[in-house]
């Protein structure tokens, strides 16, 4: 059993107890070590400027393993245990810059500078998968996907992707060949294998090594909370509406990495939405691009998919996908495992199924073969923004183009993320033509109705709906 | 570094470059954060006890520990903290020191305000009806505009509604306090306007001047925001730190930021405009209403500015114009780049596409037909100034060809007929940004040039670098004229114990004001060395200062003529270099030469000093010939216009109303930039900030006036990928700008009015599928395009 936190920053090894592992790692960097090259803006991950680039050797499922960006200003320093950690500060070898440094400074990428750490360091993530795959250029649209999670007030963006695009990936050395030796990999293992408890007066972080002691755990501690890499919870506790204290965290379980199935999938709870989009790419295309949209590189290096769905937020974008998927969600508790529907997993506005000492440890579904998905995600602005209306759409159809099975979800209409029952049940038999998709298209607003706020109207998420669902039936009944 | 580089791009990219809140923390330092309202307009009470119980809580302070509460920049209107009354949510009520900043943000929780409502004004209609205003109205007018509606052939009247739009500057406001001996204070903030800041925090704290030192050694972004608004909070901290004695740092969080600070004015205007069959404009009204928030702020300077931006880049021989600045109860609205001009430019450019609509015809032909010429005496604008270096035509002629426009308008009517999913849009629209403050007192700026022995600069002027690359441009224009490299000059972090009495860094004229004031500086250390070389070379080498001063064998080498004195940074220069020379000596790689016979400059700067020739020296410039009468409307407001025309290229998604930009063409004229890298990249930020404006960023407020969007998450700013697609930026030949510096032009502002293309691009894009012209506001949202595509969709679900 351990008592510290263990992970290591710009090559050196940290150790640390509750004080600084309560921490969200903005600050310990900041205000602990000095690192002020790291800078907050938005404290909720939004802008990109607190990227740090993690590498985590234990993660599965992915067949590239480097440091990749994440956000610091969210991240609490104990979820980061058994992490490789590099700062701006890291960046630059001996007297030469790094080439993201570089370029940035050849093709002003930078401006006020505030954002430019951020972006230094993103970039240099992008550069060091790209050196990892032998790739030899960097596009324009590759640049912009990376960087979809850093925000810049100053450059119009133009003088930075100039940047990303003249890095010379041929004379710059990986990070990992810099910082990264064996020494470092055994001690992190080591770190790996050795569960935590953390108890102080005003912190508590526990991290079993398996589920059964992680349920027992939840059994004699019901009011603790379970955090995966805190991008969610993180942000409320930025905002001072919550103390993340008493805190269970399932990241010494190895199985929960896993994300396996050629039909049946079976998605851990510690699996990312980056390994997620990366495990479906070629299976869902689709949802790929959806996933695309969503959240930012960083948020999305950390998140998990299992996080996403347990949080219950009407306008989370996975789960509209696991409902057109019909996925089961496998939740585990002391007295066992249970099986449910993730369409009857969510009851009303953030509540779900889960009881408080269950752990969900895993969605199953059914890659789909004979359907066709079609996923949309509504939002003020396209890229790194929370929905106004999200659906994922599924059909199946005979050659007579009589609908077999279709489901229908959406977010951001209601309490809940919603099937649209009766709508599907309305096509579902039909031969899909002009008068079936007027039918359920008039029947379709029988069945929500949506909120006016901050993001859009109720008018509006209504006539996306619509739009979107009617443009879908009939690209389905034309093909 | 590339020699255009931002002067410390290279420290940004490193995370080595300092903010006011990389400082490191001091021993004792306190850290401070700010009680707010919630309601819109209430009588308070403030109950801190329950905060101050908290055993991390140093103190807490109220209106009463204020000296003098009220401040502003105009009008002393705004008290630093609310004193029995709120008059708009986010107000700052009280101050909570504590000893580290997350025990602060928690203690500000437990200050009780207990709020009784009183009566509010939350929008222009209610403003106009309730007659609450700042300041009284104000008129421009030229010609007959009664006798041009008279004999008109067509008119048309409308309203348009824009916005605000937050600055959205990544460094939150921040100061930290250090108190000093003897009552002094030293303040290192983030504010555009240092010497407000140091009269702000003097006034409320009821010191001299003297006793107050303000520094700015960069800003994470301004944009107008620290204009003004950056004083205030600097008081707070000095408040605090002068109290206790202790550091004082006060560090806002994004959110806080957002809700407590003034935006971009929201503008309500009104127009009837007067033409005939051609389109050519002979009467137009306007009828500007802007939003000033609770206290005027800058807002009545901003109003003028729109006032005097209403004709944009068209000759309207009859015009009259109004403004008139509503009181309400919301944050006290502020300068943000182009400070009203885009509201009057989104005023004359809408009137244009209505015409355009009404006629049946292109909207480019229209605006072809109205432009400023000097042809015909169609060159005089509505307030009076003549329009010198007129740039307009060229650009109008050059942008069509340039981007192909016309073959373009004709794909995007094939397209718009055969898709059924998306529309497209095409639009033009110039600019002609008045360059000078329209207050004429604030067109003056000093500057200090020190030359060290070992032939390296200092510069220090009143201009605050905030990643426009003000300190670049002025010390490559002072190395030049010395014949060295930029980088034997620093210029150093802006101090109001080396430059006091400055003017703000805005308007544009950082460059222009202290780039002028320091180039006149080193005219002056220049003319003594050319004289002082002059001399020097005429005598052998061993006879030199160095060799014989010390010794005393050698009678000293005396200047016979008086010091320069000049007002005017382009006089005794060549145009073309910009350079002056003086007594047949030239500074050229960092040689000094007569002749044949040469010098290193720093080893000039040696002799020189051994001679007892003063080696630094201060300059104040004035912009001559600003005399703008604000009574009457009238006079040259502006010392020249920077101008520019723009080509956007949108698509709309008619399930959704999404918008996508699809090209973005961009001409300029920028006179001879001195650093054209760092003007182009002026020119993409201000246009993406323009265009994050008229499209997606969204100010929502609750019935309090509590800004419900403050934070990244809910108000989008644009992000890379909505960088345009093709996004081309060229900037025009112009040698002629004789009015300024070297030949350059302001840049900062002009570029975020071109933005206005996009949305009349998307007004365009909607005109193809609906009958009337869209009538859509600035920020033209999914939501507000969709509207506009399914109006009584939209009306039966509204119910």
């Amino acid at each position: 059993m351990r008592n510290k936190i263990v992970f290591y920053l710009n090559g050196k090894r940290h150790s640390v107890g509750a004080t600084e592992a309560s921490m969200m790692l903005s600050d310990y960097l900041r205000y602990d070590q000095g690192l002020t090259g790291t800078k907050v803006v938005c404290a909720e991950g939004d802008c990109g400027a607190c990227s740090v680039l993690r590498f985590f050797p234990h993660a599965k499922g992915v067949d590239w393993q480097n440091y990749i960006p994440v956000n610091s200003c969210i991240t609490q320093v104990a979820t980061l245990d058994g992490s490789s950690l590099l700062t701006v500060e890291a960046l630059k070898d001996n007297d030469r810059l790094h080439e993201a440094q570089r370029a940035m400074v050849d093709c002003h990428g930078s401006q006020c500078g505030f954002c430019t750490p951020g972006f230094v360091v993103t970039l240099g993530g992008l550069v060091e998968e790209k050196i990892s795959k032998n790739e030899k250029t960097i596009t324009e649209q590759e640049a912009k996907n990376c960087l979809t999670g850093n925000l810049c007030r100053c450059t119009g963006y133009q003088g930075i992707i100039d940047a990303a695009v003249s890095v010379d990936l041929k004379i710059e050395k990986s990070l990992k060949s810099r910082y990264f030796d064996k020494d470092q990999e055994k001690d992190l293992v080591d770190t790996f294998n050795t569960p935590v408890e953390i108890k102080h007066d005003d912190f508590i972080f526990f991290a079993p090594k398996t589920i059964k002691e992680a349920c027992t755990f939840l059994e004699n501690n019901p009011d603790c909370r379970i955090i995966a890499s805190s991008t969610d919870l993180g942000v409320v506790h930025n905002k001072r509406r919550l103390k993340l204290e008493k805190l269970l965290s399932l990241h010494l379980i190895p199985e929960l990495y896993q994300i396996v199935g050629n039909d049946q999938v079976s998605l851990g709870a510690r699996v990312t939405h980056t390994e997620f989009r990366h495990f479906i790419k070629d299976t869902m295309p689709e949802i790929a691009h959806y996933l695309d949209l969503f959240a930012s590189p960083q948020i999305k290096n950390l998140a998990t998919v299992v996080g996403n769905v347990a949080t219950a937020s009407p306008i989370g974008d996975t789960p509209p996908v696991f409902l057109a998927l019909d996925a089961k969600l496998v939740l585990a508790s002391s007295s066992g495992e249970r099986v449910v529907n993730i369409s009857d997993f969510f009851l009303d506005y953030r509540k779900t199924l889960r009881k408080p000492n269950e752990i969900i440890v895993r969605i199953e579904f059914d890659l789909p073969k004979k359907s066709t998905l079609k996923a949309i995600k509504n939002s003020n602005r396209k890229d790194l923004d929370i929905s106004a209306v999200n659906m994922v759409m599924n059909i199946e159809m005979d050659s007579a183009k009589v609908v077999k099975e279709i489901r229908l979800a959406a977010g951001g209409i209601a309490a809940i993320p919603l099937r649209l029952k009766k709508t599907e049940d309305s096509l579902r038999g039909q031969k899909l033509d002009k008068k079936s998709i007027e039918a359920a298209l008039s029947l379709v607003h029988s069945e929500f109705n949506p909120l006016s706020d901050l993001r859009a109207s109720s008018a509006y998420r209504r006539i996306v709906v619509e739009n979107s669902l009617s443009r879908f039936l009939h690209e389905e009944a034309a093909k | 570094m590339s020699k255009s580089s931002h002067d410390f791009a290279h420290t940004h990219v490193q995370g080595l470059s300092e903010f006011v809140d990389d400082r490191p923390i001091m021993r004792g330092e306190l850290f401070m954060d700010v009680v707010y309202s919630t309601h819109a307009h209430a009588k308070i009470k403030v109950d801190a006890s329950e905060a101050l119980k908290d055993p991390e809580v140093v103190a807490v302070y109220t209106a009463k520990d204020v000296h003098h509460n009220l401040w502003g920049t105009i009008f002393k209107d705004q008290p630093v903290l609310a004193d029995g009354v709120v008059q708009f949510a986010g107000e700052p009520i009280a101050l909570v020191v504590a000893k580290d900043t997350i025990s602060a943000q928690y203690a500000k929780q437990k200050v009780k305000i207990t709020y009784e409502d009183l009566p509010s004004i939350l929008s222009i209609n209610e403003a106009k009806k309730h007659q609450s205003f700042i300041a009284d109205k104000r008129f421009i007018e030229r010609g007959d505009v009664k006798a041009a509606f008279k004999k008109a052939k067509h008119k048309l009247s409308g309203e348009i509604v824009i916005q605000g739009a937050d600055h959205f500057y990544l460094e939150s406001q921040v100061t930290v306090a250090y108190p000093q001996e003897d009552g002094q204070i030293e303040i290192h903030t983030s504010s555009q306007h240092p010497t407000e800041t140091q009269h702000v925090v003097a006034h409320s704290l009821g010191l001299d001047a003297k006793d107050v030192v303000v520094q700015v050694k960069r800003m994470g972004g301004g944009f107008g925001g620290k204009e003004s608004q950056a004083a205030p909070f600097a008081a707070m901290a000095a408040l605090a730190a002068k109290n206790l004695n202790r550091p004082v740092r006060l560090c806002l969080t994004k959110d806080d930021d957002m809700v407590m600070t003034g935006k971009r004015n929201p503008f309500q205007n009104l127009y009837n405009v007067a033409f005939d069959d051609d389109g050519v404009i002979d009467g137009l009204e306007v009828e500007l209403y802007s939003d000033g928030g609770a206290y005027a702020d800058l807002s009545t300077s901003i109003m003028e500015r729109a006032m005097l931006h209403s004709d944009n880049a068209y000759f309207i021989p009859n015009m009259k114009v109004s403004g008139q600045v509503c009181k309400t109860h919301h944050h006290p609205h502020t300068a943000f780049r182009g400070f009203g001009g885009p509201k009057g430019v989104a005023t004359a450019e809408i009137i244009i596409e209505k015409i355009a609509h009404h006629l049946g015809l292109d909207p480019l032909i229209i605006r072809k037909r109205n432009i400023y010429r000097d042809e015909n005496n169609r060159n005089t604008t509505h307030y009076g100034q003549v329009f010198k270096n007129n740039c307009l035509p060229r650009l109008f002629d050059k942008i069509e060809k340039d981007c192909d426009y016309q073959k373009r308008r004709q794909d995007i009517e094939a397209f718009n007929k055969s898709n059924d999913q998306f529309v497209k849009g095409l639009s033009i629209t110039p600019v002609k940004f008045g360059i000078s403050f329209t207050t004429r007192f604030l067109n003056q700026a000093n500057a200090l040039v020190i030359v060290h022995l070992d032939g390296s600069l200092q510069i220090a002027t009143g201009a605050t670098e905030m990643g426009q690359g003000v300190n670049a441009r002025i010390s490559a224009m002072v190395t030049s004229e010395l014949g060295l490299e930029r980088d034997q000059a620093r210029v150093m972090p802006t101090r109001t114990d080396k430059n006091a009495n400055t003017s703000p860094t805005a308007a544009s004229s950082g460059t222009d004001l202290n780039g002028a004031a320091a180039l006149l500086a080193t005219r002056k250390i220049k003319y003594r060395l050319s004289e002082f070389a002059s001399l020097l070379l005429e005598l052998p080498s061993d006879r030199w200062p160095s060799k014989t001063a010390g010794l005393g064998t050698e009678a000293e080498i005396t200047l016979k003529n008086k010091n320069l004195d000049s007002n005017d940074p382009n006089e005794g220069a060549d145009w073309l270099s910009g350079k002056a020379d003086y007594f047949d000596i030239k500074f050229v790689g960092g040689e000094v030469l007569k002749g044949s016979k040469k010098i290193k400059f720093a080893d000039l700067v040696r002799e020189a000093y051994l001679s007892r020739i003063a080696l630094s020296d201060y300059a104040h410039y004035s912009i001559p010939g600003i005399e703008f009468n604000k009574l009457s409307g009238e006079g040259n407001a502006f010392l020249y216009f920077t101008q520019g025309v723009a080509c956007s290229e949108v698509e709309l998604n008619r399930d959704t109303g999404e918008l996508k930009v699809r090209q973005v063409d961009i001409l300029m004229d920028l006179g001879r930039p001195v650093n054209k890298d760092l003007d182009i990249g002026q020119v993409s930020g201000a246009f993406i900030q323009g265009m994050g404006w008229v499209t997606m960023e969204n100010l929502v407020y609750n019935d309090q006036g509590y800004l419900l969007s403050h934070a990244p998450s809910t108000y989008k700013i644009p992000n890379i990928q909505d960088t345009p697609r093709v996004f081309n930026i060229e900037l025009l030949e112009n040698e002629e700008n004789y009015a300024n510096v070297r030949g350059t032009k302001a840049v900062g502002e002009p570029p975020l009015l071109l933005a206005i293309s996009t949305w009349t691009a998307i007004n365009n894009a909607l005109s193809y599928i609906s009958k009337d012209y869209p009538n859509i506001k600035i920020p033209a949202t999914n939501e507000e395009v969709l509207k506009a595509m399914y109006p009584s969709k939209f009306a039966q679900w509204s119910k």
